[in-house]
């Protein structure tokens, strides 16, 4: 029986909504906005003007509300927006992580020294090859679209950390990976390459998504809630298949892994971060990273701990294949850009260790090793982007022999980033590998962290073959020469090289901030 | 969990009657939306692709409206089959239907194992799900819908318990349509004015100042294939297109000979030979 007047409801409550809270967020997104209106109000030349001063300005404002918010927190975190958002320790963690890494990208981003116009095309709808792109290969523009895209990806990875059920953890998802998609198509140079790599992300990115949503589909089936805690509760004690909760729960794991370019879906690690304009390679290096392990942190914590014994051996697997892949490949490279492509997927084999251990130690460790990597990845995207010769940037590694002869500084600086990625004491990835794998051994994962420790052996010669290359062999006459960086680009370096630096001697101050809470929900 | 607590639950469960009209529904209706999914895969023509999936979509808002979804059902039809598939198939009228993929396998052996582990994984899937979902019983569906409530209970969760996700789409969109712009958009404000582009030809810019010589006239034929004759008799030869002359160009040897005099013509009025100019060069 279909009545036609539906009975009358009762009002909505308006939501409580803790705006301090994340407050960060809607900084970035509406600046992201405002961003989209300066494309359209102002005039081409002071676009790119105003575009930096804006999103600097939000970077810095949602730093500076995230300081006022941290500062009196509570100490068990809180939940808001209905339950969607979760803003605990964790999350604060990753979204000081993600806020300090964004700047340091949008640095990188920005900078016009390094290429005159900047790493990116100056309109990207001229087909290449072509006489107009030629001719714009000339002109001095780029396209200033990319700042309010870097916005809206940023804010999409801070949600993500912080999606506290899987519908806005996918939407999230999709509001971080589509300005990825896009930018990675916007080099100025190679654009070939750029473009087929944008096309491969963007294809293999939807099919994660699918499988993401598969998932998550299934999830819901089982438990009948989206919500991280309701599905814990459900597998605690709920009648339906499990059928419905494995198979949901991989499904949903392969869409996490594939972000976190994690093991057998890293296909497509290696060409995107080839092609990708330098900039651009850092920022997904670095950020998207920490975002896609911040959530695989809090899907295995909040949602499926309970059913940990299930799931681990599976998981056990995909972080040696992570390891092996990475570490072993990683040895046949012969582009810098590739090869460390191949670093990080070995890094997510380790942080995998890390975020397996499904303990306080665990969760702290591989929050810090990931505020590490950021650091170090992001420096080194900068180093590669001033090697250059009049074909832009010179990435293969036979024409970086004897760098340190034309220029010892950064020789010097990029060894150090190397040794740091290596894991070498006194730089921050050896405190980042010592706090992962300790937890790794407490949790009675002894096996999984030798082998790590194997795989990060292997993974130390390719980076100390670089090293050799760089000091101890004769230039080539015709070899790269290395640009001299303005403020920008230097900024976002030494940002990275002193975080490096500054973790790897005294990194007690930030393990405790890494240790001070767990998930709320 | 424990085989009791299972036993239990299900004791409870009275197992969902599906009732004659909603079998007869689903039996005409699946293989229909079955039907069109594999027509997308398998048809040639990408119209024809499409219009196979608008088949599928239908059959799937029919689905949802006889499961009681009467929204989702209206949603799926108005949005997916008439806005989306609209739209698909206007994009592909305007790049061209006939704009085919390649068909050149690139790695050895690609489709037949992509088609083994498509099966493998979708088999899985079904045999899992179908596994799972026999026993299960539909909760809180009649007080969901009671009375046509159907709508007012999406837009109250929707600005409840989804508010934040849903007014995250409207980011999503706007990336989507910057992105749109960025890729479609050149600017065209700077184009060349006709007395900048004939200074540039003359300048040297292009390869020729004046534009190309059009084909030869001629009692016999005017077709786009024959060449025109410069004042000296001798052939234009960028009279003719770059293609036709690479289809005709066994008559076009001919011609040249016949007009260059090597092939001595009946008439003695016939064109001068070209041939002192061919020996000053």
């Amino acid at each position: 029986m279909l009545a036609l007047q539906p009975p009358p409801q009762a009002p909505i409550d308006a939501p409580q909504i803790e705006y301090s809270a994340i407050l960060p967020v809607l900084i970035l997104l509406g600046a992201a906005c405002i961003g989209v209106l300066v494309e359209a109000f102002v005039s081409k030349a002071s676009r790119w003007a105003a575009q930096v001063t804006l999103s600097l300005l939000a970077i810095l404002g949602a730093g500076l509300a995230f300081v006022l918010y941290v500062t009196d927190s509570p100490e068990r975190g809180l939940t808001t927006l209905y339950r969607t958002i979760a803003v605990d320790r964790p999350a604060l963690f990753l979204w000081g992580t993600l806020l300090a890494l964004g700047l340091g990208a949008l640095l990188l981003i920005a900078d016009r020294t390094v290429e005159r116009g900047g790493a990116f095309v100056a309109q990207a709808g001229i087909r290449p090859g072509t006489v107009q792109d030629r001719a714009q290969m000339a002109s001095g523009g780029m396209q200033t679209e990319v700042f309010p895209l870097t916005l809206f990806a940023l804010s999409g990875m801070m949600i993500f950390c912080a999606a506290n059920d899987l519908l806005t953890m996918f939407i999230a998802l999709e509001v971080l990976s589509l300005p990825l998609y896009l930018m990675c198509g916007l080099a100025r140079r190679r654009r070939l390459i750029s473009q087929e790599s944008a096309v491969k992300y963007f294809l293999l990115g939807a099919f994660a998504s699918a499988f993401f949503l598969y998932g998550l589909a299934l999830l819901y089936g089982y438990a009948g809630s989206v919500k991280l805690a309701d599905i814990a509760n459900a597998a605690a004690g709920s009648a339906a298949s499990d059928t419905l909760l494995f198979g949901g729960f991989g499904l949903l794991v392969v869409g996490l892994m594939f972000k976190a370019s994690v093991g057998p879906f890293h296909a497509w690690t290696p060409d995107v971060y080839q092609g990708s304009p330098t900039p651009i390679t850092a920022f997904m290096a670095a950020c998207t990273k920490v975002a896609a392990f911040g959530g695989i942190l809090r899907v295995l914590t909040v949602g499926f701990e309970s059913t940990s014994w299930e799931w681990r051996g599976v998981l056990w697997v995909v972080a040696v294949a992570s390891m092996v892949i990475g570490a072993v490949l990683g040895l046949t490279q012969t582009d810098i850009k590739r090869m460390l492509a191949y670093s990080s997927i070995a890094h997510a084999g380790f942080l995998l260790v890390g975020a397996l251990a499904l303990r306080p130690e665990g969760l702290s460790g591989t929050l810090f090793y990931l505020l590490t990597y950021g650091f170090t990845t992001l420096a080194a995207f900068g180093a590669v982007s001033l090697v250059r010769d009049s074909n832009g940037e010179a990435t293969h590694l036979s024409q970086w022999a004897g760098l340190a002869k034309r220029s010892p500084v950064l020789a010097w600086v990029f060894a150090f980033l190397l040794l740091a990625m290596a894991g070498i004491p006194l730089t921050s990835g050896f405190i980042g590998k010592f706090v992962v794998f300790s937890a790794g051994i407490q949790d009675g994962m002894a096996p999984l962290v030798v082998i790590a420790l194997v795989a990060s052996a292997v993974a130390a010669f390719f980076y100390l073959r670089v090293i050799v290359l760089m000091f101890f062999s004769d230039p080539a006459p015709d070899g790269p020469t290395v640009t001299v960086p303005g403020t920008f680009t230097t900024a976002a370096i030494t940002l990275g090289v002193l975080v490096t630096l500054v973790l790897g001697l005294v990194p007690a101050f930030a393990l405790d901030w890494a240790g001070t809470g767990t998930f709320a929900f | 969990m424990s085989n009791s607590a299972m036993l239990l639950a299900q004791a409870g469960a009275e197992v969902a009657k599906v009732s004659t009209g909603e079998a007869i529904s689903f039996w005409i209706l699946a293989p229909l939306a079955l039907g069109g999914a594999l027509g997308m895969i398998f048809a040639r023509n990408a119209v024809h692709s499409a219009m196979f999936l608008v088949l599928t979509m239908l059959s799937l808002g029919v689905m949802y409206m006889v499961q009681q979804a009467p929204f989702l059902g209206f949603v799926q039809i108005i949005v997916y089959t008439g806005a989306i598939m609209m739209l698909f198939l206007f994009v592909l009228m305007l790049v061209g239907r006939d704009s085919s993929d390649s068909v050149v396998e690139v790695l050895r052996g690609q489709r037949v194992w992509a088609a083994i582990l498509g099966i493998g994984l979708a088999g899985l899937l079904v045999t899992g799900v179908a596994e799972a979902l026999t026993s299960v019983r539909p909760v809180g569906l009649a007080e969901q819908n009671a009375g046509g409530a159907n709508v007012a209970n999406i837009g109250r969760s929707v600005f409840t318990d989804y508010l934040f996700p849903f007014e995250l789409t409207s980011a999503l969109l706007i990336t989507a349509a910057l992105g749109a712009m960025v890729l479609g958009y050149t600017d065209k404000s700077k184009r060349r004015t006709q007395r900048e582009t004939a200074d540039a030809r003359f300048r040297g810019e292009h390869d020729r100042p004046s534009p190309l010589p059009g084909p030869g006239v001629y009692a016999t034929a005017n077709s786009v294939a024959v060449p025109a004759l410069l004042p000296d008799g001798s052939i234009a030869p960028e009279s003719v297109s770059a293609i036709i002359e690479a289809t005709a160009s066994r008559e076009l040897a001919t011609d040249i000979e016949t007009v260059a005099g090597a092939i001595p013509g009946p008439d003695a009025h016939a064109l001068k030979p070209a041939a002192a100019k061919e020996g000053d060069k």
